[in-house]
């Protein structure tokens, strides 16, 4: 029975095409408003990395004077000084760790038809890659010998190696960087976390590419610049080195734990380490140590901004604002129909009938208005996606989102055709028959 | 005209109507809230940064591949900045640390008091090494520019007290409030550490690195102090009116020419810097307005359609009136006063509804609260729309013929 009543559903779009026009439409759009704004809260608060977001940790240290302190009100820097990042890495905490800071550096290609150029990256330690799992296509990342070091080696995203050496394989290939000869020692495939979870603090969320990555020991060695932002809570000694003695924060850190049950021994060490550094004369405020992982780090930073929360509430009124439109349409399309039902139940069917036609009916216009809304987002998105890099990496509809359409499309119509059903199935055979 | 039987009827059959209020309401409440953020992003993308003229104005930043060492860079820099006075349409050049809505620059502490626990404000700090009074056309509100004695040159990274500060009419305002500020001491940091500097003088504005909005996006400082050391230097400069692309291309060839090692420019105009500065909030103001007209479309199309199905439903009825004596125009006015009735209802249910979405956004997203003009405007603008749309199905109600109330239906 449902296959004919789909089928009476499809040939009743066409009886009253104005009203089915407007009715469609506007389920579209409001499908569309709400789906593509939803699209963007759906990808920005993605999990960047289901399958360890829970043994990634972020440590967070307050090492401000303790003068000042209002317990309870202040929210500790979300990076760290290098002094704490040297000693963290030491740890041998987790089964694997990095310290980092983000980078931006000219690179001279070694053709010299290209001129040099400004590039952005990270300088991690070998951890990095195993950690974020970033995938090699050439090569592979540098050893904890190059760390210590501060070896001159660089792995290279696809299009930076591209862009410098072509097609072939430039393990072993020179470029200067940093006014020093640098060698090629692994060339990464595809890798652009949404968000990008490993570096927040530049406020730089997503549709970030890193164009390179260089052994932390290496860029201090070469005492390259920070590319982001630095909070110091007190002088420092002038120069570069009276920078990694200071108190001032501007480096990140991650541990990954075997486990996510091993978080309380990671809590305890961290607990320890700050109260060892409080006997040196550090950390005075005795502020509580913090560790996030991945889930809730990107709450803490706020990845998903309020303008898009905004305007997700926002499309959903819309689409409110849409569902009483078509029950209106609804009621009307269904009102002229009232001696066809009059008709139908004199013949015998009872009022679930009427009601499983007229509901399948509405089902079908939420069908012909979620493939219209789904046309409707795409192009909302690829307008949106105008806006910035940022936006295009988060302004894509998946899989789940493409069937939450229709679900949505669907669903909305059954919603709106509730009370116009009720109301189709109230018609009163004799009375009906009678009048006519 | 009587409203009591329009309201009878209306009583008599109250789902239409309901639907048709019910849209109204929430057509109202989005629609004010959304013009309110709309009105308030126009508002912080029109707020003027303190640069005179922008359209005249860009910078250059200049990075040196080989660095020669502090003595060679600021060699470079001194050349660099005749290069640049020298290029024909040039008015004026100065060499800045930072830029207003760059979204990149430096903060620092200030107090009034070198016993101070806790900061007055957290200030946004221009390093220059010329006149940017000039350069960026600053209106002085007090006080005077720099001297030519008061610029100094330090190695990058270490720490000598500038010999004057000039801070914005805000910064003044909230650290001096209702005082001269000219001669009095502003202390960056706390402490033992902090640095006495004397006030030279006060600018009407000068926004911060980050055109923050509020108050905080007005506290700027600027000190006479030259960093070099870092093998690059920015540079911001004013062109003659019209001419600024053209000066733009002189400039980068003229410092390619004279630097001698290899060099990157990049070179930004403010206008660039306002618009990356703005873009997300230009395009959720676009959004927004897109929003807001689909909105009023679809509720203009919904009532258009129930005030035709009213009037399909009543053609008996209102042939009986006609042929009863009614005129075309009592039809209209019928229907018409039937529709603004509505449309009260709904506008009504709309400012409630509006203040309680507004309140939501206050409380959830630390919106600002609705001005009451976003809601009246809104109503004048459904009733408008609601009268508008009903006025085609009355005109076909009014033009139905007294001879139907004869026939059966």
């Amino acid at each position: 029975m449902f296959g004919y009543y789909f089928k009476l559903g499809v040939r009743s779009l066409r009886r009253n095409p104005v009203l089915t026009t407007l009715m469609v439409l506007t389920l579209a759009i409001g499908v569309a408003a709400s789906v593509s704004t939803l699209t963007i809260l759906h990808m920005m608060s993605g999990d960047p990395i289901p399958q360890k977001s829970t043994r990634l940790f972020a440590p967070v240290l307050d090492n401000r004077p303790a003068e000042n302190y209002d317990p309870g009100h202040e929210r500790p820097d979300d990076q760290l000084t290098y002094i704490d990042v040297v000693n963290l890495l030491k740890s041998g905490q987790g089964v694997r760790r990095t310290g980092m800071y983000g980078i931006a550096a000219v690179i001279e290609p070694p053709d010299k038809q290209i001129e040099p150029f400004w590039t952005e990256g990270m300088a991690p330690t070998r951890d990095f890659f195993a950690m974020f799992d970033v995938p090699f296509v050439y090569g592979g990342p540098w050893s904890e010998a190059d760390d210590a070091r501060g070896a001159d080696v660089v792995v290279l995203s696809r299009e930076m190696a591209e862009k410098l050496f072509g097609d072939a394989n430039p393990i072993g290939r020179q470029v200067r960087l940093l006014d020093a000869p640098f060698t090629v020692i692994g060339v990464i495939g595809a890798w652009s976390p949404q968000p990008r979870y490993y570096q927040l603090q530049s406020g730089r969320k997503f549709g970030v590419n890193e164009d390179l990555f260089i052994p932390l020991a290496s860029a201090i060695r070469h005492k390259s610049s920070h590319n982001g932002g630095m909070s110091c809570s007190a002088r420092s000694d002038p120069g570069f080195e009276g920078i990694l003695r200071s108190e001032c924060t501007w480096l990140q850190f991650w541990f990954e734990t075997a486990s996510s049950a091993d978080r309380a021994d990671l809590q305890a060490w961290l607990d320890n380490y700050a109260a060892d550094q409080r006997r040196l004369g550090r950390m005075k405020r005795n502020a509580p140590n913090e560790l996030y992982d991945v889930p809730e780090w990107l709450v803490h930073m706020k990845v998903v901004g309020k303008d898009n929360k905004l305007s997700a509430w926002l499309a959903f009124g819309f689409l409110a604002l849409c569902l009483v439109n078509t029950i209106g349409l609804l009621l009307a399309k269904f009102s002229v129909r009232a001696s066809e039902v009059g008709i139908r139940r004199a013949l015998g069917a009872s009022r679930t009938d009427i009601f499983r036609q007229f509901l399948t009916e509405s089902a079908v216009i939420g069908l012909a208005g979620g493939v219209l809304g789904l046309l409707l987002a795409f192009g909302a998105l690829a307008l949106l996606s105008l806006q910035s890099s940022a936006m295009a990496a988060v302004a894509r509809m998946d899989l789940a989102m493409l069937a939450f359409t229709f679900a949505l499309s669907v669903l909305a119509a059954l919603v709106a055709g509730l009370l116009p059903t009720w109301r189709a199935c109230q018609v009163t055979p004799a009375l009906q028959l009678k009048s006519q | 005209m009587e409203i009591r039987p329009i309201l009878s009827s209306l009583m008599r059959n109250k789902t239409g109507p309901i639907l048709v209020a019910l849209q109204v309401a929430l057509s109202l409440a989005i629609l004010a809230n959304a013009l309110h953020i709309v009105g308030e992003r126009r508002a912080a993308a029109a707020r003027p940064s303190g640069i005179a003229d922008e359209h005249a104005v860009f910078t250059i930043n200049i990075s040196h591949l080989r660095g020669d060492g502090p003595e060679q860079d600021l060699a470079n820099q001194n050349r660099e900045i005749a290069t640049l006075r020298a290029v024909p349409g040039v008015v004026s050049v100065a060499n800045v640390g930072q830029l207003p809505m760059s979204n990149s620059g430096w903060n620092t502490t200030v107090a009034v008091e070198r016993s101070q626990t806790r900061e007055s404000a957290v200030a946004s700090t221009y390093s220059v090494a010329d006149s940017v009074v000039q350069a960026w056309g600053l209106v002085l509100a007090e006080g005077r520019d720099f001297s030519a004695a008061e610029y100094v040159d330090i190695p990058m990274g270490s720490r000598d007290t500038p010999r004057a500060v000039m801070l914005t009419r805000a910064l003044a305002a909230r650290l001096w409030p209702n005082q001269a500020t000219v001669g009095k001491t502003l202390y960056i940091g706390m402490g033992e550490d902090a640095m006495g500097i004397p006030v030279v003088g006060v600018v009407e504005r000068l926004q911060d690195h980050n055109a923050n909005i509020g108050e905080r996006g007005e506290m700027s400082i600027i000190v006479p102090r030259r960093e070099y050391g870092a093998g690059g230097a920015t540079y911001t400069v004013r062109a003659a009116p019209g001419q600024r692309e053209r000066v733009i291309r002189d400039a980068e060839d003229a410092l390619r020419k004279a630097s001698g090692d290899p060099v990157i420019l990049h070179t930004r105009t403010i206008d660039e810097l306002r618009a990356a500065r703005y873009r997300a909030d230009v395009a959720l103001s676009w959004t927004l307005v897109v929003v807001s007209v689909l909105l009023l479309l679809i509720t203009a199309g919904g009532i258009v359609g129930m005030a035709s199905l009213w009037v399909n439903q009543r053609r008996k009825q209102i042939g009986v009136r006609r042929a009863l004596g009614a005129r075309k125009r009592d039809i209209v006015r019928y229907f018409i006063t039937e529709n603004v009735l509505i449309t009260s209802a709904g506008v009504f249910g709309g400012v409630l509804l509006g203040i309680g979405l507004n309140q939501l956004l206050v409380n959830r997203l630390e919106m600002e609260r609705l001005p009451l003009g976003y809601l009246a405007g809104g109503a004048v603008v459904l009733w408008a729309l609601g009268i508008a749309a009903a006025y085609g199905p009355a005109w076909r109600a009014a033009g139905i013929s007294p001879a139907l109330a004869t026939r059966s239906a």
